[in-house]
């Protein structure tokens, strides 16, 4: 009796710190692996694209309505807000501020990929139509401020393949062909006065800049280079016998240059970083100079070319600490920024920046569903490939792990010409709090690690640009990261065509594939450089091969020829409209597959082209994607 | 009696009707299996003719859904080197391809010589080439488009059938919508007898140029590259397969409206038409009538061997149940016969005792003649009681094991002296005489011995003539044993009896044995020897006699503790 009495002192004595402990060990464990629902990593932004009047008085951005995304207006204040668009069948694709007054907008207009350009005052009224032809692509040609009302566009009105140079004043509506295009121009550029000054012309393979001093004067060619050399214009110097450009003549590594535009020579390096190219340049025309580079190495960094603007970056890297800043906008004067944070587990906040007196404001979180550290760590990761040839990449590790034995997700890049950065990804977080290791690789053929490397990945298709990625998964094996029984490839584009490569041809190494809008056969991609684009066709054939001279290379490497070889469970998701593949022929591959029963998930999206656009959609794919991979990495 | 008989012939009666009945049915049952047999059989002969297309047209499918729209996978760019090697590809995997033409197409909005035009969209071969098993080499190029040769209508007419369809389709293409799997096939397959036309499936956008270009005036056009492939087709180059030859003795490609018009009552055919290019021929499958008997003869025979084993299970139970009748009829009728004659048995000495009894009762006075007469009957008759009640009940004992042996040494002389002494004072005229030789004494249970002797002794006497009652009994040694002869001159047996003599209740019907026998004697005897471990035997000539042989063993099995047990079985076994 005594005893009992006792031990029942004993139990609710500790019964509190019990409960507390049990509490506790829960909410730890459930802290650690929250599974973050689909939708939040890949919702809209409330607000984006956050824009500032040239006088600084107003802040634009685009915010959904309806469910599209539409423009706002306030102040910088943050009052008055007004929504100045209706857009209810699409997204408004650019907008920007044509004077203190009115935005200039594009929209996305029906199914057939036209765009249409419209104006509205920045009270919502006098909204109109600017250019709207049927089956007309619209490419601005000037940016930045509007000069004496006009602004220059190329359209391809004329013929579907060749966009000629118009100039078109924004409160007539007049439109007047300023450049007919003989065939080849690829690009047209203008000067800080909207004057139409520089053409680039396309030869096939080689790119000529052609120059005029005046609009009077007739284009001269200066610099012929071949389509693997570019000299990219900025922006003309104060003089103007010089322009700025990102040019990789005569180097390997991309650099910011000045180029004499009377003699056709470089005239001096500002700016070139032995490792990778300098992929951005940044003018300011209120100094009229160049005031700081971008380089990207593991991650974008800045090379200052100026010292207010080197002050004030540090300013801002004082207030926000351990984060990526970047400016999106600015005022005429230079005083107020719109600036843009991001970290690799944060999508990162809009700022407005006054640089007078050094003030911070906040104006919208990009994604505020999740925590920072619920995100995972990414990191950057080198290895050698099987012919010596240093591969970058980034591995990013789910966060309830010991880092050892995981399932890994292999994404290659789509591109193949790009190249993968550091910075917030919905789909590598999205995957990591599932669980997966995310192996990134920026294989040869990458761009911003020069023109060799480049040009290392020209026509090898399934050859050494598979071969890096191989390596690298054999490398993460060897690591001890990676299990190797439970190792899925996916990507889109050229990923979900190395997906389906590596599924073919690598049988052994993954357990399973998906393909997001993957090229399945190289003869359908190489027929799908549009007409206006002829002039890249020949591009085309150096960079992936000519389909009629190298059909053996085509086949061998195209998988819709090597269903048979295909054994492990595959995912393809398509769109209806995508060009670069034939629906058809992705039908005759899933049905190949199976008929040899390979289990096989496949996602036909008719409304959507090369990308799945319409977040149902594009939610549906990953919520496959989830499923897909839930069953065929299973957590042993 | 006359009723135990009318109940077994019933019960014969029914196994008989059982036995005709299951023979019916065998009967039945084995030309209902064989017609059915027949009959499925036959039906199969009509219905397996599916498996053999399938399995005969399975290279035609692949080739028809998986090889022809791979030339789609070239999106135009085959040309004369891929070609050929696309072509012997499919040359070598299905022989049923004799030939394929080549027209390396262009569509554009220019004036074209050769081809078919609508609006601005015209539709031109380049070049068309042939390839084949037969083509010669030289024969490979059918036309190029360099003004050098012309085209033959021959040759151009599955690229115009081709083109009228394809222009007809663009011009009511609808730009917004996907194309569809029915409209695939319609428009980029045409498929005639023995011939297939592909046209590869452009992509949507290039279908939305070609809209264009037929429906706008445009300035010239690039020249888009199209690819038909017409494939020549030899249904008589299939190879068949026989997925049935136990049901189709033959199978071949005829021409759709072969018929077989032979007279032969004996043969039998089929026929399925192929399917997509080949439906201008047909499968055409037969069999002699005498080849599917052997057929079904195969398929009867498990049935018919299933049939006749029941059938013979179910012989063979009614012959064990008419076995255990008769048995028991048998047993019955001993059974009867036994009470029959105990009864009487009983009877006898009651009555005697009974009339003994009266006579004493009524007689005024008892001479002292009379007195020892009566005394005499009574005690003779008492004694008979007690004999027949101590049979029955050792032999009972003995059947269920209930006694023991006790071993002892026994004085044979002696042991023979004293039972026949005493036979002879009970039988004066009753002449037994023995013989011992080899042997004087024997272990052995006396009493069992003694009884032994005294039933076949009895046995003797009361099958001997009453005038010529004489028994010899010879004991001897043989080997390891005691040899045991008790030879009469008695009425003997029949060898038709010579097996029953030693069955329970058994008796040999005749005069002898009216009175004073139950049938258990030799039963017992047999019984008691085969107890001791012995045999026993007889030997009989009808009329002269008859030789009973008892062998024992002269070892004493080893059995222990058996002195104590015995005494109660030692009382009833020495009464006699």
């Amino acid at each position: 009796m005594i005893l009992t009495k006792r031990f029942m002192r004993i139990l609710t004595r500790h019964t509190w710190a019990l409960c507390f402990l049990i509490l506790g060990a829960c909410t730890n464990a459930s802290d650690q692996i929250r599974k973050i629902p689909l939708v939040n990593f890949f919702e809209d932004p409330q607000r984006t694209a956050f824009n500032i009047s040239p006088d600084g008085n107003y802040i634009s951005y685009l915010h959904p309505y309806h469910d599209r995304l539409n423009i706002f207006v306030q102040s910088v204040k943050g009052d008055d807000v007004i929504r100045l668009t209706s857009a209810e069948d699409r997204n408004i694709a650019y907008y920007f501020w044509a004077n203190n007054e009115e935005i200039l907008y594009l929209q996305d207009k029906n199914e057939v990929e036209n765009q249409t350009l419209f104006a509205v005052r920045k009270d919502g009224s006098k909204e109109r139509t600017l250019i709207d032809f049927k089956n007309t692509k619209i490419n601005l040609i000037s940016t930045g401020r509007v000069t004496n009302n006009e602004i220059l566009v190329a359209l391809n009105k004329r013929d579907s393949t060749v966009f000629d140079a118009y100039r078109l004043n924004i409160k007539t509506g007049r439109l007047v062909l300023l450049v007919k295009n003989p065939g080849n121009i690829t690009r047209w550029v203008s000067d800080a006065n909207g004057k139409l000054r520089i053409a680039i012309v396309s030869d096939e393979v080689n790119e000529t800049v052609l120059y005029r001093a005046n609009e009077q004067a007739p284009f001269k060619a200066i610099v012929t280079n071949n389509f693997i050399t570019s000299i990219y214009p900025i922006g003309f110097s104060e003089d103007e016998t010089c322009i700025y450009a990102l040019s990789n003549q005569h180097r390997d590594k991309r650099a910011l240059v000045e180029f004499n535009l009377k003699t056709g020579k470089e005239h001096r390096e500002i700016y070139g970083n032995s490792q990778v190219d300098v992929y951005e340049g940044v003018y300011s025309k209120l100094k009229k100079k160049m005031v700081f580079a971008t380089y990207e190495t593991w991650k974008k960094q800045r090379q200052y070319l100026d010292n207010d603007v080197k002050l004030m970056y540090q300013k801002l890297e004082d207030q926000l600490p351990n984060t990526e800043i970047k400016v999106t906008d600015k005022d005429s004067s230079e005083s107020k920024f719109i600036i843009r944070t991001f970290t690799d587990r944060n999508p990162g906040t809009y700022y407005l920046y006054d640089s007078v007196d050094d003030k911070l404001t906040k104006l919208s979180d990009l994604n505020t569903s999740f925590k920072e550290e619920e995100m995972c760590k990414m990191e950057a990761i080198t290895y050698k490939s099987r012919d010596g040839l240093s591969i970058n990449g980034y591995l990013t590790l789910p966060h309830v792990s010991s880092g050892r034995n995981l399932p890994v997700v292999v994404i290659p890049h789509g591109g193949p010409s790009a190249r993968n950065s550091w910075g917030y990804n919905a789909e590598v977080q999205f995957l990591a709090n599932r669980g997966y290791a995310v192996f990134q690789i920026n294989y040869r053929g990458s761009t911003g690690y020069g023109k060799s490397f480049w040009i290392a990945g020209f026509k090898q298709w399934g050859g050494k640009m598979q071969d890096d990625i191989t390596d690298g998964v054999k490398w993460l094996i060897n690591e001890g990261v990676a299990d190797p029984a439970r190792i899925a490839i996916y990507g889109s584009n050229f990923g979900g065509y190395s997906a389906l490569h590596g599924l073919c041809f690598q049988s052994q190494l993954y357990a399973c594939g998906a393909s997001l809008s993957g090229i399945t056969n190289l003869f359908t991609y190489s027929r799908s450089v549009p007409p206006y684009y002829k002039p890249y066709q020949r591009m085309m054939f150096e960079m992936v091969g000519n389909p009629e001279i190298d059909a053996d290379y085509f086949r061998a490497v195209s998988p819709v020829f090597h269903t048979i070889k295909i054994k492990v469970p595959v995912l393809i998701a398509q769109g209806g409209k995508d060009p670069r593949t034939n629906v058809n022929e992705t039908n005759q591959f899933v049905k190949e597959l199976k008929e040899k029963n390979v289990p096989v998930i496949y996602i036909v999206k008719d409304d959507e082209g090369q990308y799945f656009r319409k977040q149902e959609n594009k939610l549906e794919f990953y919520r496959q994607l989830e499923t897909f991979l839930e069953t065929n990495l299973k957590k042993r | 009696m006359k009723e135990q008989k009318q109940l077994y012939r019933k019960n014969f009666l029914l196994i008989n009707i059982f036995l005709i009945l299951i023979t019916i049915s065998l009967i039945f049952a084995v030309t209902l299996a064989y017609n059915l047999t027949k009959k499925y059989v036959e039906n199969e002969f009509s219905s397996r003719k599916i498996n053999v297309l399938e399995q005969t047209i399975k290279p035609y499918n692949d080739f028809f859904k998986n090889r022809i729209p791979e030339i789609t996978f070239y999106q135009g760019f085959l040309d004369s080197a891929s070609v050929t090697k696309y072509v012997h590809n499919v040359l070598t995997k299905f022989p049923f391809v004799e030939r394929v033409v080549f027209y390396d197409t262009g569509i554009s909005n220019h004036t074209i010589t050769e081809g078919f035009r609508v609006n601005n969209f015209g539709i031109t071969p380049k070049a068309v080439y042939q390839f084949g098993k037969n083509v010669p080499q030289n024969a490979t190029v059918l036309y190029k488009s360099n003004g050098l040769t012309n085209l033959s209508l021959k040759t151009a007419d599955e690229f115009n059938k081709m083109a009228i369809k394809f222009s007809g389709y663009i011009e009511s293409l609808d730009t917004t919508k996907l194309l569809s799997t029915e409209e695939n096939f319609n428009i980029f397959y045409s498929v005639t007898p023995n011939r297939i036309t592909y046209m590869n499936i452009p992509r949507r956008e290039d279908l939305n140029i070609y809209k264009d270009l037929m429906s706008r005036n445009q300035p010239p056009s690039p020249i888009y590259e199209q690819d038909i492939l017409t494939f020549y087709l030899n249904p008589d180059k299939i190879k068949i397969v026989n997925t049935h030859p136990d049901l189709y003795e033959s199978v071949s490609i005829k021409p759709l409206v072969y018929e077989n018009l032979e007279n032969n009552e004996d043969h039998m055919g089929t026929d399925i038409t192929l399917p997509g290019a080949f439906s201008e021929s047909k499968l055409y499958l037969s069999s002699s009538k005498s080849f599917l008997k052997i057929e079904i003869g195969r398929r009867f025979l498990p049935i018919a061997l299933a049939l006749s084993i029941i059938y013979g299970v179910l012989v063979f139970i009614a012959y064990l149940i008419y076995r255990n009748l008769n048995v028991n009829s048998k047993m019955f009728k001993l059974q009867y016969d036994f009470i029959n004659n105990l009864t009487h048995e009983f009877k006898t000495p009651v009555s005697v005792i009974k009339i003994a009894g009266n006579n004493i009762r009524s007689a005024f006075q008892l001479s002292e003649r009379e007195r020892k007469h009566y005394g005499k009957i009574l005690d003779e008759e008492a004694d008979k009681l007690n004999d027949l009640m101590n049979k029955l009940l050792s032999f009972t004992q003995i059947e269920n094991n209930a006694i023991t042996i006790k071993y002892e040494d026994v004085n044979l002389e002696i042991f023979c002296q004293n039972i026949i002494d005493s036979y002879q004072i009970k039988y004066p005229h009753f002449q037994i005489t023995y013989e011992i030789s080899d042997i004087a004494y024997y272990k052995t249970d006396p009493v069992l011995l003694a009884s032994i002797f005294q039933n076949l002794i009895d046995n003797a006497y009361k099958y001997s003539s009453a005038e010529h009652k004489v028994l010899y009994i010879d004991i001897y040694k043989r080997k390891r044993s005691v040899i045991f002869q008790f030879i009469d001159e008695g009425i003997g047996i029949a060898a038709t009896e010579m097996t029953n003599i030693f069955r329970k209740f058994y008796r040999i019907q005749n005069q002898y044995n009216q009175q004073g026998s139950v049938g258990l004697g030799l039963a017992f005897c047999k019984e008691l020897v085969n107890f001791m471990n012995g045999t026993i035997s007889v030997k009989s000539k009808v009329g002269s006699g008859s030789e009973f042989t008892i062998e024992l063993p002269i070892e004493k099995p080893v059995q222990l503790n058996e002195v104590e047990s015995t005494s109660q079985t030692n009382k009833f076994l020495t009464i006699n």
